[in-house]
């Protein structure tokens, strides 16, 4: 059987900078990857190789092998990959509420035509209230009619998670989820992604540079370092690995 | 045939000269601050103006006169750059929205103060004839191509070869990495405006006097200008340079086969074609990121 | 607090019912009311056919974030269309400007394939490029527009006959009833699509585009539906100005009427359903109310223009909306009091 996710030799340069050099990564069953690697790693640019934004100059993509390269990322989305931002992006005119059920819309524009001109509602009626209910784990339902420019920094981190989750993707990306947010609302985040995973196991990958965070969380670590992969393991293998350590610290 | 192909070759490459000054100044503000400003025109336009000003009424000199106006102009740009745009950045829509009210507010007041009809600027130049072959010309537009030159040249030096300049290239080409390596970017604001704007008006004092002075005078140096940077590559210095003096000479042979009703529709039909064949334009390059 | 919100929230749709019923009533109404006033009806008449190119335009720079610098001259697409196929080809009125409508709606498209894929800058320029090859050929193609002289004689709608009265399109009241209907229709299209998941994801895009195409918006595919939209409702307009004008002419459709266009929108407030409507009136009216000289009141009118761009951005109706927020509850809450007021 095809791997679910298969990352095969993905290289890409900007300028004379090689931000990824012959990446190779396959996961092959659901579970809560952690994507870990100092700043510059290449992380990021991974992230935009395989929801699109970036064309990589060599290598494939493959999801359960079909190769899915070369797409563009609202096609990846339609497909099943959900991503969230390094900065953190929200509607901010929007309600909470209304980011929320924006994720779940279908956005064919056939789709969105036939709805247009029927007035059918009932879609978005009929994911209010999974989304009030994604809105009150994460402790926002009393914002859900609040514009998500009014919330701070933390909340809309969290705002853009559940926004991607509402979509049901098969692959979530995560850029660093815990940056930016306070202790209590960190302890929140966990509980809230581990839940998710319980209730629909698919593939989670989640770059972060909190390191309590994402060992706690995650089951595969895969440690980057100037554009390759380091090593993988689990959590406890990557701790003691004396070179992710000397990847850090030098 | 031949004797007419150079008429046009000369006339064309006057005005592109003139489309030049105003293509490079809104190159300037454009890759330094990323705003597109549709009232250069109406600047260029008031610089002729004050061009005008000077001349009749304080120093009777032309040379004098010149330089007054792009001081003033350049005044003008500072306070524009500090209560306008500066305020806009990052919203492309309030700001091109914002130059169209400059617009309004600048013809509108040239309007008001000097009239709507169009003032004439007596100078030597203008009536000295320079007899090439059969044909002869005003030495205004040869006045016109030398100054330009001489000031393009200046500016590309300005821009390679002092530190100001360099850091101005270098916040053009990127922003970010200019401010990583500690250019502080307020003032490349201040400097692009200044430059742009004395460029905008050295262009209407060149030409007022050939063409006379009058309200509208900017609006067509303002579109090809506009085409100029686009068919040059947005951002490239170089492509605006080529670029407004390949319009102007393009438009002025384009009379010799194509109604000239249809002169200014030749230049924008091209524009549309480059856009089509090489969206970054002619010598721009494809930069990451950009849809 | 609840109850208080609830409590606005069942009555600020019902008052804002409420304000459209009687506006819409004294609309429909305006012909008896104004029966010894025809300049009033003149005017009114006038503001629609700017309020119907405005809405289209809304649709773009309002709920998309485009912003098209050359749409009069689409708007004469649709004019010269209509007055053609009414003139030459014995077409009636709504075929012929269904047609109009659609043959800028189609030009539209065209133009778009190419250039909604370029970075907005570019777009801008293209559009101001477009609007000006639009203008050079209404004026110079003598032989099809009749060059600077236009067309005369675009005929009206011929006369109506509903049972219990006959309503005759070419008197001014007549005619006022045409261009209300037609100008309802497109409101109607407008409030469609605000209101639809498609109004949606124009808002998505207008707001990040980069996160509305990673949750699975086809960027380039809904910029170039709306553009045809758009394009066509200006179309739509120019052809009703054409036939209340009775001649199709160039600078109707010139650079600066497109120019002015973005402007009555911005004044009306892009991004609101009745932003068209207010920045017409507005524009139409202006004139009428500043009535010193000619150049100062345009220098005025840009000068508020640009300080609206930096103080109050959303236009008039934004200002009307923050207005009776803080008429019904009290000043409104702002985003920093809200973030403020968040759970540790």
């Amino acid at each position: 059987m095809a791997a679910l996710l298969e990352i095969r030799d993905i290289s890409k340069a900007f300028g004379g900078i090689q931000a990824l050099d012959g990446v190779d990564v396959a996961i092959d069953a659901p579970g809560i990857y952690g994507l870990i690697g100092p700043n510059g790693a290449g992380k990021t640019t991974l992230f935009d190789v395989v929801c699109g934004r970036q064309v990589a100059d060599r290598g494939e993509v493959r999801a359960e092998g079909r190769a899915v390269g070369r797409l563009s990322p609202d096609r990846l989305a339609r497909l099943g990959f959900a991503r969230t931002f390094q900065e953190c992006r929200v509607f901010p005119d929007e309600t909470c509420l209304d980011n929320v059920l924006f994720g779940a819309q279908d956005k064919r524009l056939g789709v969105e035509w036939r709805q247009l001109l029927t007035r059918g509602m009932g879609a978005r009626s009929a994911r209010r209230d999974e989304a009030m209910r994604l809105l009150t784990l994460v402790r926002l339902d009393t914002y859900a009619d609040r514009p998500a420019a009014a919330l701070s920094y933390g909340q809309r981190r969290l705002l853009e998670i559940v926004s991607t989750l509402i979509a049901r993707p098969r692959f979530l990306l995560l850029d660093e989820p815990a940056s930016g947010i306070n202790p209590t609302l960190l302890n929140v985040l966990h509980d809230f992604l581990l839940k998710m995973y319980e209730e629909r196991p698919i593939v989670f990958l989640v770059v972060e540079h909190n390191m309590p965070f994402i060992m706690s969380l995650a089951s595969h670590i895969v440690v980057m370092h100037q554009g390759r992969v380091l090593t993988t393991g689990s959590p406890a293998d990557i701790q003691r690995d004396p070179a992710v350590i000397d990847a850090y610290l030098g | 045939m031949a004797q007419a192909l150079l008429e046009q070759i000369i006339n064309g490459t006057m005005m592109g000269s003139i489309y030049m000054l105003v293509a490079l100044g809104m190159v300037l503000i454009y890759g330094v601050m990323h705003v597109l400003n549709f009232a250069h025109g109406v600047l260029f336009m008031v610089g002729g103006y004050v061009c005008h000003f000077f001349f009749t009424q304080v120093l009777d000199s032309y040379l004098l006169a010149i330089l007054g106006s792009m001081a003033v102009l350049s005044v003008i740009g500072l306070a524009l750059e500090r209560g306008v745009f500066r305020r806009l950045r990052d919203n492309l829509r309030m700001q091109v929205i914002a130059s169209l009210g400059l617009i309004l507010v600048i013809q509108n007041g040239v309007i008001a103060i000097w009239g709507p009809n169009a003032l004439q600027m007596r100078i030597t130049t203008t009536d000295i004839r320079v007899p090439i072959g059969e044909l002869s010309f005003t030495l205004q537009h040869f006045l016109i191509i030398g100054t330009v030159g001489v000031t393009v040249t200046a500016i590309w030096l300005f821009l390679t070869r002092t530190r100001i300049g360099t850091a101005l290239r270098a916040t053009s080409q990127n922003a970010e990495a200019a401010q990583v390596v500690g250019i502080d970017a307020n003032r490349m604001y201040v400097a692009s405006f200044l430059i742009g704007c004395a460029l905008a008006a050295l262009g209407g004092a060149l030409l007022g006097p050939l063409f006379l002075i009058f309200p509208t005078m900017g609006d067509l140096p303002l579109l090809k200008g506009l085409a100029a940077i686009i068919i040059g590559g947005m951002g490239s210095i170089p492509g605006a340079i080529i670029g407004g003096l390949g319009i102007g000479i393009v438009e002025a042979v384009s009379t010799l086969y194509i109604p000239t009703d249809f002169r200014d529709t030749v230049v924008f039909a091209a524009l549309i074609a480059v856009l089509l064949l090489r969206p970054q334009g002619l010598f721009g390059v494809r930069v990451r990121g950009e849809a | 607090m609840t109850a208080m919100t609830a409590l606005t929230a069942m009555t600020a749709p019902r008052a804002g019912r409420l304000a459209i019923a009687i506006v819409a009533l004294l609309a429909l109404a305006a012909p008896f009311l104004l029966a010894d006033q025809p300049y009033f009806l003149h005017v009114l008449i006038l503001t629609m056919t700017f309020a119907i190119p405005a809405i289209g335009l809304n649709l773009l720079l309002g709920y998309t974030g485009l912003v098209s610098l050359g749409h009069m001259g689409f708007a004469g697409v649709g004019a010269y269309t209509t007055a053609l196929l009414m003139m030459d080809h014995g077409w009636s009125a709504v075929p012929a400007m269904a047609a109009g409508a659609a043959a800028a709606g189609v030009l539209g498209v065209l133009v778009g394939i190419p250039c909604l894929r370029l970075r907005s800058h570019f777009f801008i320029i293209v559009t101001l490029a477009v609007g000006m090859i639009l203008f050079a050929l209404f004026n110079n193609l003598d032989g099809i527009t009749g060059g600077a002289e236009g067309l005369p004689g675009v005929p009206r709608p011929g006369p109506l006959d509903l049972g219990f009265m006959v309503i005759d399109f070419r008197r001014l009241g007549g005619f006022y009833w045409f261009a209300l209907v037609v100008t309802l229709f497109a409101l109607l299209v407008q409030y469609l699509i605000v209101r639809s998941d498609f109004g949606r994801s124009l808002a998505a895009i207008r707001q990040d585009e980069i996160l509305a195409a990673a949750r699975g918006v086809n960027v380039f595919a809904h910029k170039l539906a709306i553009f045809g939209i758009s394009t066509a409702l200006a179309g739509l307009g120019g052809a009703l100005k054409v036939m209340f004008l009775r001649v199709a002419a160039p600078l109707s459709f010139e650079l600066l009427e497109s120019i002015n266009l973005v402007l009555l929108t911005i004044v009306g407030g892009a991004g609101y359903l009745a932003g068209p409507i207010i920045g017409a009136l507005v524009y139409v009216a202006i004139p009428e109310i500043l009535r010193f000289a000619d150049a100062w009141r345009l220098v005025l009118f840009g000068v508020i223009l640009v300080a609206m761009t930096l103080f109050a951005p959303r236009g008039l109706s934004g200002m009307i909306e923050a207005g009776w927020r803080r008429l019904r509850r009290g000043p409104a809450v702002t985003g920093e009091e809200a973030a403020d007021g968040r759970p540790a």
